[in-house]
Formats: C-alpha cells, sequence, structure tokens
C-alpha cells in the first residue's frame, strides 16, 4: 500500500521535493510518525499551524488521527490561507 | 448634507454631450450608504425593464461610499453597476487603484454615464470648476489600459477599458491603475458607450462627523493590520497566489476545467513559490492600505508589471493544467492590458479545451499545452476568428457549440477559483448571488476551507446560514467602499495561532459549527446596538449616524433584495439559482457519490432569505427592509 505525502511550501524547500510517498501505514497516526522521521527535528516547526487532510479532507472531520489510509491516497498538510 | 460624502452626483449624457450635477440624494444614502447600494438603486429607478445592456439606455454607475477619501485601510475602492452583458441581470464590479480618491477629491460620490457617442470619446472632469469636458478619443483607441493611462498623464485619476471593451467582449473590465474592476462585462458596457476613458481632478477633502476619533481609531487599526497573521504577513508576503497550496490540499483547486479539485503541479503556481522565484521586489498597493498584496513580476519583452493573484493562478493555470508561472504571468498582463476579467478569461479557455478535448470544436487548443494561448487571449480582444466565439462568454457558447453540463457559470458568469464541491456554503453564494458565480460577494470558503478556523464543509450545518450573513456583509462592505480583506481581520490573531491540533481550536470549531440559533437570531432579528468592528466604526465617526452588526446586516440585506428584485424584473428566476451540472453530479471527493447538494440547501437558504420556494422575496420581507419596487 503506497501514500502519497503532499508538504506545505516551508517543508517542501527545505526537503527540496513537494511530496514523498510512504509505503504500509494504515492509520494518519503512522503516517505522522513516518514523515516525522523522514522529514527529521523541523517537522514540529512546520507543521504546528498545519492541518492534515485526506484527500483534502481534513482529519477533524473524519476520525482524526485514527482516520485509516488505503492505498493512493493523499495525504496534505495545509496551512491557513486567504485569497481573493 | 451627511458627512463622508461629498454631496454631488454627476450625470452625463454621452449622446447629447452635455452633463449635470445633481445634490445627492440623502434618503438612498441613509438606506444604501453609496457605492453598489446606491448606485443600484439609481440603475433600478432610472432605467426600463428590458433595455439592451450594450445599448445607449443602459447606464454606467460609478459610485463611492463614505469611506472613500478618507485613511481608512483598504478604503480606495469604487463601484461600478450597470446591467450586465454578460448574465442580462445586475452588474457590478469594485476596483482598487486610485479612482475612488479622485472622484472625491472632485466632490463627486456617484458618477451617472448615459447614452452613447458617435466617435470614441474620454471625459475629464474638473471637479473644483464643476466642469466636464467631452475630448476625441480616436488616438487612444486600440490602445491597452497601460498604454492609455500613461497618456492620459499622472496629475488627474483615470478609469479607462482596453480593446476588450471596446469590442464588447461580454467579461470586460474597467481598469484603474493596474487594477481592475473585472466582472460582470463593466468594461463591455463603457465600450458600447465608445467611452475610453475618465479622468477626474480636484482638491476637496473629506468632511467628518468626528474626525479626531476617527483619526485613533484609525491609528490603531492600522497596527492592528499590520500585526495580523493574515492581512499583516500572508497576504503581505506572498499575496493572494499565498492561498494555492491551501486549495490544493484541499481538493478545491479548479484543475481541469473543474474536472477535478488537485493540480500536481499547484506548488510552481504558489505565491510562496512566486515570493522565491518571481518577484521583482516591487510591491503595490492601493492608496492608504497596509497590506500591499500587490507585487511585480517580469515579462519578457513587457519588463516589470504586476502579476497574478490567486483567481488567475488558478483559471489561467491549473484550471488548463498548465503549471509554467511565466505563461501565467503573461497571460495575466494581456488580460489587464486589453482589460478582460482574468476569472472569465480561464474559464473561456478551459471550456474550449475540453470541447476540443471531446471533439466538439476544431481547434488545436489542448490542457496542458500552452501553445496558441497568448494569440488567443489578443483575438478574444479583438474578437478574431475562434476569439470571437470566446469573447461570448461560457454561456452563449455553451449554447452554440453544446457541452452545457461542464460549462462553468452561474447565470452566465463564469465561476471563480474555489471548487464549492468541498465548500457547500460557497457552493450556495456561487448559486444565488445576484450577479452570478462569484467569490466576493460571499466568501464563506474561508470559514469552511482555507482560514485559520474551518467548519466542516461536507457537513449541512450553517450552509444557508453563512451565505445569507456573507452576502449582505459584502452587499454592505461593496457600498462603504471597502476591499473584501477587511473581513480576513475578523479572526484574531490568537486564533490564528492555535495549532489546528490543539484541544483550543477543536473547542473553537465546535462553538462556530454550534453558531446556527446565533446567526439566525442575527439574521432575522437584526439587533442594533453599538458599533464593535472597524468599518461599523469608521462610519459611525465619518458620518455620525450609528452602525452596528445589525445595520450592517440590514443595510446588506435591502441591496440584496433590491438587486434580486432587478434581477427578477429582467427575467431571470429561481431557475437560475443553480450550479453547472458537473457541480452537482459529478464527485471529486473520494468518499463522496455525487456533487453539491444544493437541492437540500436552496429551500433553507430561501426561507431565511424570507423568500417564497420560488426565490422571490416576500412583499413583508420587502417592506420590512423598506425596499420600494
Amino acid at each position: 500500500m503506497r501514500v502519497t505525502v503532499e508538504l506545505t511550501y516551508d517543508m517542501s524547500k527545505a526537503l527540496g521535493t513537494d511530496h514523498f510517498e510512504v509505503e504500509d501505514v494504515a492509520t494518519v497516526k503512522e503516517l505522522i510518525a513516518k514523515a516525522r522521521e523522514r522529514v527529521g527535528p523541523t517537522f514540529e516547526e512546520h507543521t504546528r499551524l498545519a492541518a492534515v487532510a485526506v484527500n483534502g479532507v481534513l482529519t477533524s472531520h473524519a476520525k482524526g488521527l485514527g482516520t485509516r489510509l488505503a492505498d493512493g491516497d493523499r495525504v496534505s498538510f495545509v496551512k491557513a490561507a486567504a485569497g481573493g | 448634507m451627511i458627512k463622508g460624502y461629498a454631496g454631488r452626483v454627476l450625470e452625463v449624457d454621452l449622446t447629447k454631450q452635455t452633463f449635470v450635477f445633481k445634490p445627492l440624494d440623502e434618503d438612498i444614502a441613509r438606506l444604501y450608504v453609496g457605492g453598489k447600494g446606491y448606485a443600484t438603486r439609481l440603475l433600478y429607478d432610472e432605467t426600463e425593464a428590458g433595455i439592451d445592456p450594450l445599448g445607449p439606455d443602459n447606464l454606467l454607475i460609478f459610485a463611492t461610499g463614505p469611506l472613500n477619501g478618507s485613511v481608512a485601510p483598504q478604503s480606495n475602492r469604487f463601484s461600478v453597476v450597470t446591467k450586465s452583458p454578460l448574465t442580462g441581470g445586475i452588474g457590478n464590479a469594485t476596483c482598487g487603484g486610485s479612482f475612488s480618491l479622485g472622484m472625491k477629491k472632485a466632490g463627486i460620490d456617484v458618477l451617472v454615464v448615459r447614452g452613447r457617442s458617435e466617435k470614441p470619446v474620454r471625459l475629464e472632469i474638473d471637479g473644483d470648476e464643476s466642469q466636464v469636458s467631452f475630448l476625441d478619443a480616436s488616438d487612444l483607441w486600440g490602445k491597452g489600459t497601460y498604454e492609455t493611462q500613461e497618456s492620459l498623464g499622472k496629475k488627474k485619476y483615470h478609469a479607462v477599458i482596453g480593446q476588450a471593451g471596446e469590442n464588447l467582449v461580454r467579461f470586460a473590465g474597467i481598469v484603474s491603475n493596474e487594477r481592475i474592476a473585472g466582472r460582470t462585462g463593466t468594461g463591455a458596457v463603457m465600450g458600447s458607450k465608445k467611452l475610453k476613458a475618465i479622468s477626474v481632478r480636484g482638491k476637496r477633502k473629506l468632511e467628518m462627523e468626528d474626525p479626531e476619533a476617527f483619526k485613533e481609531y484609525t491609528k490603531h487599526i492600522r497596527e492592528l493590520f499590520r500585526d495580523h497573521p493574515m492581512l499583516g504577513q500572508k497576504l503581505k508576503d506572498f499575496g493572494t497566489g499565498g492561498i494555492v497550496m491551501t486549495t490544493n490540499g484541499r481538493n478545491i483547486l479548479p484543475t481541469r476545467n473543474f474536472q477535478r479539485g488537485h493540480f500536481d503541479g499547484a506548488i510552481k503556481l504558489s505565491g510562496e513559490w512566486m515570493h522565491d522565484h518571481e518577484l521583482t521586489g516591487v510591491k503595490s498597493s492601493c492608496i492608504h492600505c497596509p497590506v500591499t498584496c500587490g507585487r511585480d513580476v517580469e515579462v519578457e519583452g513587457k519588463g516589470r508589471v504586476k502579476g497574478p493573484e490567486y483567481e488567475t493562478l488558478a483559471m489561467l493555470g491549473s484550471n488548463l493544467e498548465i503549471g509554467d508561472i511565466k505563461k501565467v504571468n503573461e497571460w495575466n498582463y494581456l488580460a489587464d492590458d486589453y482589460g478582460m476579467d482574468s476569472i472569465s478569461l480561464g474559464v473561456v479557455l478551459s471550456f474550449a479545451m475540453e470541447l476540443s478535448d471531446k471533439g466538439m470544436l476544431d481547434s488545436k487548443l489542448k490542457f496542458g499545452d500552452p501553445s496558441g494561448v497568448s494569440e488567443l487571449i489578443g483575438d478574444i480582444a479583438h474578437r478574431r476568428g475562434l476569439g470571437d466565439d470566446l469573447a461570448e462568454g461560457v454561456k452563449r457558447m455553451s449554447q452554440a457549440f453544446g457541452g452545457h453540463e461542464f460549462a462553468m457559470h452561474v447565470k452566465g458568469l463564469e465561476l471563480s477559483a474555489y471548487d464549492p464541491r468541498g465548500s457547500y456554503a460557497q457552493g450556495v453564494e456561487y448559486a444565488t448571488t445576484n450577479r452570478g458565480g462569484d467569490h466576493t460577494q460571499g466568501a464563506s470558503m474561508y470559514m469552511e476551507s482555507t482560514g485559520p478556523l474551518t467548519i466542516d464543509p461536507h457537513s449541512l450545518k450553517l450552509k444557508a446560514e453563512l451565505p445569507v450573513m456573507q452576502q449582505n456583509l459584502m452587499c454592505t462592505i461593496n457600498s462603504m467602499v471597502l476591499c473584501m480583506f477587511t473581513t480576513y481581520g475578523m479572526i484574531p490573531k490568537q486564533v490564528h495561532g492555535m495549532s489546528p491540533s490543539s484541544y483550543a481550536h477543536k473547542l473553537a470549531v465546535m462553538a462556530f459549527e454550534n453558531s446556527g440559533p446565533a446567526l439566525r437570531f442575527i439574521i432575522k432579528k437584526r439587533p442594533k446596538g453599538k458599533p464593535m468592528l472597524w468599518f461599523e466604526k469608521w462610519l459611525t465617526y465619518i458620518t455620525g449616524q450609528t452602525f452596528s452588526t445589525g445595520h450592517i446586516q440590514e443595510i446588506g440585506a435591502r441591496i440584496f433584495n433590491l438587486e434580486r428584485m432587478y434581477n427578477l424584473r429582467e427575467g431571470l428566476t429561481g431557475q437560475d439559482d443553480t450550479l453547472p451540472p458537473r457541480l452537482l453530479h459529478e464527485p471529486t471527493f473520494k468518499h463522496l457519490q455525487s456533487g453539491h447538494p444544493l437541492d437540500k440547501l436552496l429551500p433553507r437558504y430561501y426561507d431565511l432569505r424570507g423568500w417564497d420556494q420560488d426565490g422571490v422575496p416576500l412583499r413583508d420581507t420587502l417592506e420590512e427592509l423598506r425596499v420600494a419596487v
């Protein structure tokens, strides 16, 4: 099973890529643990104000960290922003 | 005269080449404030039903409000109101730049343009001398908005059209400096009158009821905005493009003519990417605005020009599956210079690409392929070849070529860049907004999908209440006239600082989601009290009248209902309060089987508005709001 992780802009700058893939994760909690390993010590700083969305749906509107993942899912870290 | 107003309405008749200064109607000003509200009242009262939007009987009304001409942040905007050549209903747009300040310095609250000139003409208005000159504009006809403004000089304030307006492109706009009154085709109306440019000058100063209180309070608000995470930081650093990664992550970034809500190449269209790779370091702002959301980029052969906003990045980028920011920069420049709405432009291009893709249009246009697009934009502005078809807008194109189910418009106005399948309240706003599918007459996406405190966008909770309140608020904001960005300041700094995973944030979201009874009370009762928010206080200090949240909601509801009555008079009905079939029936979220649930929300929305189930305001509603029809 493979899940794509989309990063915030500042994370992508630090890592040199805007996304990476993780395998064999059943829940958002497991995915975050793997993402933390991959990003390193700056993970908390980069994601403190970011919400987590699975295929566009915030985990807070699903089952939180227990939200289950399926093959091909896209998990994004998103920050508040305003357009016009 | 109420303070905050210049006290004059200038009426210009282009057919007779005459003008008259009239006193501002204080009763209308009290009921409708100014800007869009005042101008809508005039359009309703002074035009016959069924007129041709591009004929001499249509009025083109430029209107300011009591905040314009002051130093209140985000207050240098004017409204333009007319019958829309795109929708056949109410047309309006607001614009930053400097023209609004010019009008107030010239001592003009409202400028009404009637009739049609035989030859290209421009107006020079000297407010101090109360004179209007009708000048031959043949030498400017055929020129872009930038060159036109340069030719007119820097000693006056200008509103101009480009080639798109001259050639009656139905989504042409009116430009002041590098800003545009983009939506609903106001520029085509100006072009139909053969009016190339309006220049104003004067030395009048705005009179206020309590200038000292205004000055002190504005100083405080300016500091508050500077320190605000959205107004003083994110928008300042990254412009509106700073939202691209958020809408993409939330699956609402229009992609491939709204076939999807996610674009793999979004990062290179983002405000952050622009900041790091494209910006020249020069920012631009409307006068007295501390946000400075504008930013300049380099375009080959054109030099340093205004960079694209979020809507343009999405509609000329992801929506065409183009991830090349330099192309978007160039097309944005072309749209501004020709004087056309880049939102509608992006949607007519994506519609044409999908028609080509499906074999319904004989063209070489392809999603993801920028070749030929620059030339086609020029063809649209000049109505050449295929460009002539695209200049008609998506609704008319779909009538000619088919593709109704993926023609992305409401009432004829092409949709903005927030896919409502991931923002249900925004979808209700698109469907019901009187000028058509648009995000600036109700911006609930900020509370559902992009802001720091978002409720579940797929729950039906608050999805009728938020649109009513938002539309009312924006009607009044557009009548003061203020920039919609001011509303972003309503969520305090402290909320922006909460981690979305924190307990405090969860509690705040829960409180918001359960605010239905309070919102319904405000909508129905509109309780009047003391001014609390900054724009309520500004209005109070300037005019001497009291404005509170209840007043703002009531005035907004009055304007919204008048717009609705105008639309009904012009033949639009509740049947037009809908969304494109693609948005209703094609799901873009993995856990959902269909699109936007408009049928479940519209009856609730109508009920809250005090309308019948055909979308017609009840007599009691109109009487209560004092909407004379």
